[in-house]
């Protein structure tokens, strides 16, 4: 039976080692404390990027998919692709039509890499996007402030905007933006509202677009040379298939694909988007792993070199200990108490050096905003966690021979 | 005899160093029993430390029959073996052996650290202790602050606070200065005149001569086991 004496025992004892011998721990745990800022960094940059893929998936919106002429993930044949039709605006608006099973359905037409002028200045690298006032509904037309266009001003091709996040924030910076105008294709547009920031490190550039109504956007770029998009909302995930479903058909329908041959048009889901986090996902496991793991091992030594040297300094101690009573499991505890709390002090220091090491990023590089500027809580527990377990795989053995020591031999012995 | 404390019989302890077999013990029987303060006497090589370490539970004979309190030590386990010297025996050695980075207090405490004893009645006891042996005033104090004799009464303290049934002494007063010796040979005579029961392990014909039987050691036997007709009582510096 172990008693909580003992335990409070081993704790003053490992402490006080600690003291006794600064230089020699710091020096003992730094394979710990690299093993450890792995794990940390490594974790949050994971939780990170996860939150940053939840949070694209969401801005798009998990029920949301386009009908598109390209696929989003690429892969497919590409000489194929490039042959097809374009999905033109009256197939478009067709598809709408007949659409039942989804919330929503609406025409997106689609200009990159254009200017757009404020008072002298130019923005370069936005896309405008012709949509109908029904694009409010969808998660990517949430207003951050002012409103969206209405029916009547996208039906009389009204002269209106909505800019992304990043146009605004870039034009605006004080928030002002309603009211004023911009200057979009050579006409001037009056702003009425902005969108919410969507962008992250995946998707940044969906802030950096103005949105018009489609009536108006045909009337600037013409209508025809240009493949629409279709944005559908399911309107919840269960309803995902069958909206998948009746989009296939009737799209097939529209665009006359005879039965049996290969669609002529893609379906693009958010989902694709975490097929492609996946890779840099396990691409950051295997190498935070291989990483970790080494320098696990050289800690381990290190602990288990220097925790033999802690044994034998304290051989006449242990002798002393055992002729007061001390049980083979006391002495046992006692230094895997040390050499876990060892460990635990090498985690501290990782965990100190990552909190500066993470401040300093987030703020340093714009690009690292996606992550968090602090260690997630859930790290360091499991930090604590990995760096006892490490502490007590480097203890054990040193641990054992402690605890056999004949105790007249270990009373005898003279350092 | 019932009442005995301690029984061996014919015990023998041998130890293999470098492929010779080296007798320490070899044929050892006597009995002790409550309140006795008894010398064990023998030169160097004698065997009298490792009778000493055998009686302490510390080893274990390699023949013969050993029983504390009735208890037969053979059949014990390491676990066992701790028990005893946790609860039974006090220990106070030449070199004081105290541990050098905790207080006098916490010397004390730790043989009821592994007795399971609750941390205030620890300190209650370790403090009453310290106060027997004359230190109230040095609790706090660490063994390189104290003297030569201070640290000895730390460590009969330590030996006291568990109550054990013996307190085996090794050379108690070898590292010390014949005053201070003496300080501890009369503290010694205190606790035996208590009711405590004393085994003083000694060269000196001095030391030996305070204790009421005397064993002699030689070659690993009992050479002689005698009371010492008129022990003395009287501390004087020579």
């Amino acid at each position: 039976m172990i008693r909580i004496g003992e335990i409070q025992e081993s704790f003053r004892i490992a402490f006080e080692g600690l003291q006794a011998n600064k230089l020699r721990s710091f020096l003992t745990t730094l394979g710990v404390v690299i093993g450890i800022t792995f794990v940390i960094l490594m974790g949050w940059f994971l939780n990170g990027l996860d939150a940053a893929l939840e949070s694209t998936v969401n801005l798009l919106g998990t029920d949301v998919m386009y009908i598109d002429k390209w696929s989003w993930s690429g892969g497919q044949n590409w000489r194929k692709t490039m042959q097809r039709k374009n999905i033109t605006y009256q197939q478009a608006v067709e598809f709408c039509n007949s659409m039942k099973t989804a919330e929503v359905s609406l025409p997106e037409a689609h200009k990159w890499g254009t200017t757009v002028k404020e008072r002298g200045r130019t923005i370069t690298g936005i896309s405008v996007i012709g949509v109908p006032y029904s694009y409010s509904q969808l998660p990517a037309g949430t207003i951050l402030y002012g409103r969206f266009f209405s029916q009547f001003e996208d039906e009389y091709s009204t002269n209106v905007t909505v800019l992304g996040y990043g146009v605004a924030k870039a034009l605006f910076p004080e928030g002002d933006a309603i009211g004023r105008t911009i200057k979009i294709g050579g006409r001037t547009f009056e702003i009425i509202g902005v969108i919410i920031k969507r962008g992250t490190m995946m998707m940044d550039f969906v802030d950096n677009q103005v949105i018009i109504p489609i009536s108006t956007f045909f009337g600037v770029y013409g209508m025809t040379g240009r493949s629409i998009s279709v944005a559908v909302k399911a309107g919840s995930a269960e309803k995902l298939d069958e909206v998948r479903a009746e989009s296939t058909g009737l799209m097939r329908s529209i665009r006359n694909v005879p039965p049996g041959e290969e669609e002529d048009f893609s379906i693009n889901e958010t989902e694709t988007f975490k097929e492609q986090v996946e890779t840099l996902r396990l691409a950051t496991w295997g190498i935070g792993i291989g990483l970790t793991l080494l320098s696990f091992i050289v800690g381990i030594i290190g602990i288990m070199n220097i925790m033999f040297v802690s044994v034998t300094e304290r051989t006449k101690e242990i002798g002393i200990r055992k002729s007061l009573g001390a049980k083979s499991s006391s002495i046992l505890m006692q230094f895997l108490v040390e050499s876990a709390s060892l460990c635990l002090v090498g985690a501290l220091i990782a965990f100190t050096f990552c909190s500066v090491v993470i401040a300093v990023a987030v703020r340093l590089v714009p690009e690292a905003d996606f992550l968090t500027p602090y260690v997630p809580p859930q790290l360091i527990l499991i930090a604590a966690i990995v760096s006892i377990i490490v502490g007590i795989l480097a203890g054990i053995v040193p641990a054992m021979r402690a605890s056999a020591l004949d105790p007249v031999e270990a009373l005898r012995y003279e350092s | 005899m019932s009442t005995q404390l301690i029984h061996i019989e014919h015990i023998a302890r041998t130890y293999e160093m470098g492929g010779e077999t080296v007798h320490a013990l070899r044929d050892v029987s006597l009995d002790i029993h409550p309140n006795e303060y008894v010398a064990l006497m023998g030169p160097s090589g004698s065997g009298k430390s490792t009778l000493m370490n055998i009686l302490g539970c510390l080893d274990t004979p390699s023949s013969g029959v050993y029983t504390f309190k009735g208890l037969d030590v053979n059949e014990m386990t390491d676990d066992d073996l701790a028990e005893i010297r946790n609860k039974e025996i006090g220990f106070v050695f030449q070199t004081f052996n105290l541990l050098p980075r905790a207080t006098a207090l916490k010397n004390i405490e730790l043989p009821l650290i592994y007795s399971g004893v609750s941390s205030e009645e620890r300190k209650e006891r370790a403090i009453k202790a310290l106060e027997d042996v004359g230190l109230g005033d040095r609790m706090l104090h660490r063994p390189n602050e104290l003297s030569g004799g201070q640290r000895q009464r730390v460590a009969v303290a330590r030996a006291l606070v568990t109550k054990p049934s013996i307190i085996l002494a090794d050379e108690p007063t070898g590292n010390l200065d014949t005053k201070t010796g003496i300080e501890i040979m009369i503290l010694f005579q205190e606790l035996w005149s208590k009711g405590n029961t004393v085994i003083l392990v000694t060269h000196e014909e001095d030391i030996a001569r305070h204790a009421r039987r005397i064993i002699r050691i030689r070659d690993g036997k009992v050479e002689s086991d005698t009371i010492n007709p008129n022990p003395a009582t009287k501390f004087e510096l020579p």
